[in-house]
């Protein structure tokens, strides 16, 4: 399981670039960034090397953030692997909300990240069929 | 396709002795009816009766109109403070009727009616009518809401004493508005200046303006500008005409203006005005701006003693060139309070931050409203900022909380409102006062 900081922000001109600037300055290094968005409002979600110091020198900047939990599964970059693990949640009858992917710069295996409603059986499910999941050490 | 050049205008009078009296004569009966109205309220509202004795005033010392200087005044503040019934002067089994309009917070501003108020309210109303020319021949669409706001019944009890026939269509569904207009034969309207023009942008578009027969459009109920008038006098080729009044002295036919436009007619042998000074209360000369006060001369229900209505005029005594000698209150410049009028309907800061209260520490006390004008209607936005308490990662969390935002904030202000969520700290912060309201209408 891996942390997650949500950070709300309005969809104007630089709104996402006032997160960035506040992590910089943290020297929080950003692993995996995804955003959604609203015609008004939008929400990036931020996997970072230290999601504590990121959440604190955000709030302080006056952001609204949030932490969740999520999943990280390392898959190999070959064809299918995507469809495979998403057959074991399915399988598992796991709800996924939403799905992002980023790769860890040495091993360079795509590593997705989801979230869902049920933490323990995903990650019940997906570690016996020997998928390989992320923790936060390894970001 | 029947509006009238001024100088081919025949004008019509409803009651020439009254609207047409001397100064004196008025001061006369004004004073009258002021001995009057101060002696019930002295012995049948509690209210009234400590007020007056705290300054020391009895009725026997209101001899004129003169006097009127010596009452106290009476605020929105005290009609919240005495809810719903607490300004009576007559028995509840006398009362025929009530409206109401927004308070400043949750609660209504009530309005009770003995049978003679509805009948002065009518009566009023249709010295109105006739001023836009109007006679029992004419066919009046009334698309004013009914209920509870007094621009739909103001306008039916107008019809009612003028004998014209009235058609009450209520707001809305402008598609039917037009096919009753056109179908009816309705040869005048009433409406908000806003949905006027909206209407009459609709009547042109569907192409429909040589087959209505309307002549006079009397609009009030929000302020409105000469421009907006004009547009909507061009479209339909009528005469529109500005309505005023306000429900806690009896609804629309307060005031309003003749084809001369050259401010709005009190009925002040029913409603005496006062224009003040808002910091000093002195009484500001003819053509001075200041707050607009009403005492009630007639009213039998809940008479109001120097009712500050917090708008901003100014009053010109002068007689009129239509032969009315009743005196004319200028278009509003403003108000003293922060106070909108939103499509017709009362909206103050504090409606919105009860609203929000209410829902339980859900959201942060941060609010701003933004009035605009959209395609010629009015629209509510405000904006509330997202704490963390809040914040969810996900959209449609986001999404459900701003539409119930939205339904509490419609529920009591009984208009729709779009939400706008934005980042914590984004409303300005002001120090004293904050400001709550922005409004972009060009009025």
């Amino acid at each position: 399981m891996i942390r997650q900081i949500s950070v709300f922000v309005e969809n104007q001109p630089g709104s996402m670039m006032n997160v960035t600037s506040v992590l910089t300055e943290a020297h929080v290094n950003i692993r995996a960034i995804s955003t959604f968005d609203t015609p008004e409002f939008g929400i990036m979600r931020l996997i970072v090397d230290n999601p504590v110091r990121a959440k604190e020198a955000l709030t302080e900047k006056g952001f609204v953030t949030r932490v969740s939990e999520v999943i990280g599964a390392e898959l190999k970059d070959e064809k299918g692997n995507l469809n495979q693990m998403l057959a074991i949640l399915a399988d598992g009858k796991i709800n996924v909300n939403y799905i992002y992917s980023f790769v860890i710069r040495e091993g360079k295996a795509p590593v997705m990240v989801f979230s869902t409603d049920n933490y323990e059986k995903a990650e019940k499910v997906l570690r016996a069929a020997d998928v390989k999941l992320v923790e936060e050490e390894e970001l | 396709m029947a509006g009238v050049a001024l100088e081919n205008w025949v004008e019509r009078i409803r009651d020439p002795k009254i609207e047409c009296m001397s100064r004196d004569e008025m001061a006369d009966l004004q004073s009258k009816r002021l001995v009057d109205v101060v002696k019930r309220v002295y012995e049948n509202v509690d209210f009234y009766r400590k007020k007056m004795q705290q300054r020391g005033v009895e009725p026997g010392d209101i001899k004129s109109i003169e006097d009127i200087e010596k009452l106290p005044f009476t605020t929105k503040e005290d009609l919240k403070n005495n809810y719903p019934f607490g300004l009576l002067a007559i028995p509840m089994k006398d009362v025929v009727r009530v409206q109401g309009t927004s308070g400043t917070t949750g609660k209504l501003t009530i309005a009770p009616y003995s049978q003679k108020d509805v009948e002065v309210w009518g009566e009023c109303v249709a010295r109105g009518l006739t001023m836009a020319g109007l006679t029992n021949e004419d066919i009046i669409h009334v698309c004013y809401g009914y209920g509870l706001f007094t621009g739909g019944m103001g306008l039916d009890y107008g019809a009612k004493a003028l004998g014209a026939t009235a058609i009450p269509m209520s707001a809305g569904n402008t598609k039917r508005q037009m096919m009753c207009m056109e179908d009816l034969g309705a040869t005048a309207f009433a409406c908000t200046p806003s949905y006027a023009l909206y209407l009459a942008e609709s009547i042109q578009e569907a192409g429909l303006v040589d087959h209505m027969k309307i002549k006079a459009g009397i609009h009030g109920a929000e302020p409105w500008t000469e421009e907006m008038r004009k547009k909507i006098e061009s479209i339909l080729h009528i005469n529109c005409f500005d309505i005023y009044g306000l429900c806690e002295i009896t609804g629309p036919g307060v005031a309003q203006d003749c084809i001369h436009k050259a401010g709005l007619h009190v009925h002040a042998d029913y409603f005496y005005p006062e224009v003040l000074n808002p910091a000093t209360h002195e009484k500001c000369a003819d053509g001075e701006t200041g707050e607009l006060v009403f005492t009630t001369l007639a009213k039998e229900a809940m008479p109001l003693l120097r009712y500050r209505t917090k708008d901003l005029t100014s009053i010109d005594h002068s007689p009129c060139e239509c032969g009315r000698t009743l005196p004319r209150i200028s278009k509003f410049t403003g108000r003293t309070d922060d106070m909108k009028v939103i499509r017709g309907v009362n909206v103050f800061p504090t409606q919105v931050e009860t609203a929000l209260l209410s829902m339980g520490g859900v959201v942060a006390p941060h609010y701003m409203m933004i009035v605009d004008r959209e395609d010629n209607m009015d629209v509510l936005t405000v904006m509330v900022e997202v704490d963390e308490r809040v914040f969810s990662d996900e959209i449609r969390k986001l999404d459900a909380l701003r539409n119930k935002i939205g339904a509490v904030l419609k529920q009591a202000l009984g208009i729709s409102v779009r939400v706008k969520l934005v980042e914590p700290k984004s409303i300005q912060r002001s120090e004293g006062k904050a400001v709550r309201v922005i409004d972009n209408r060009k009025l």
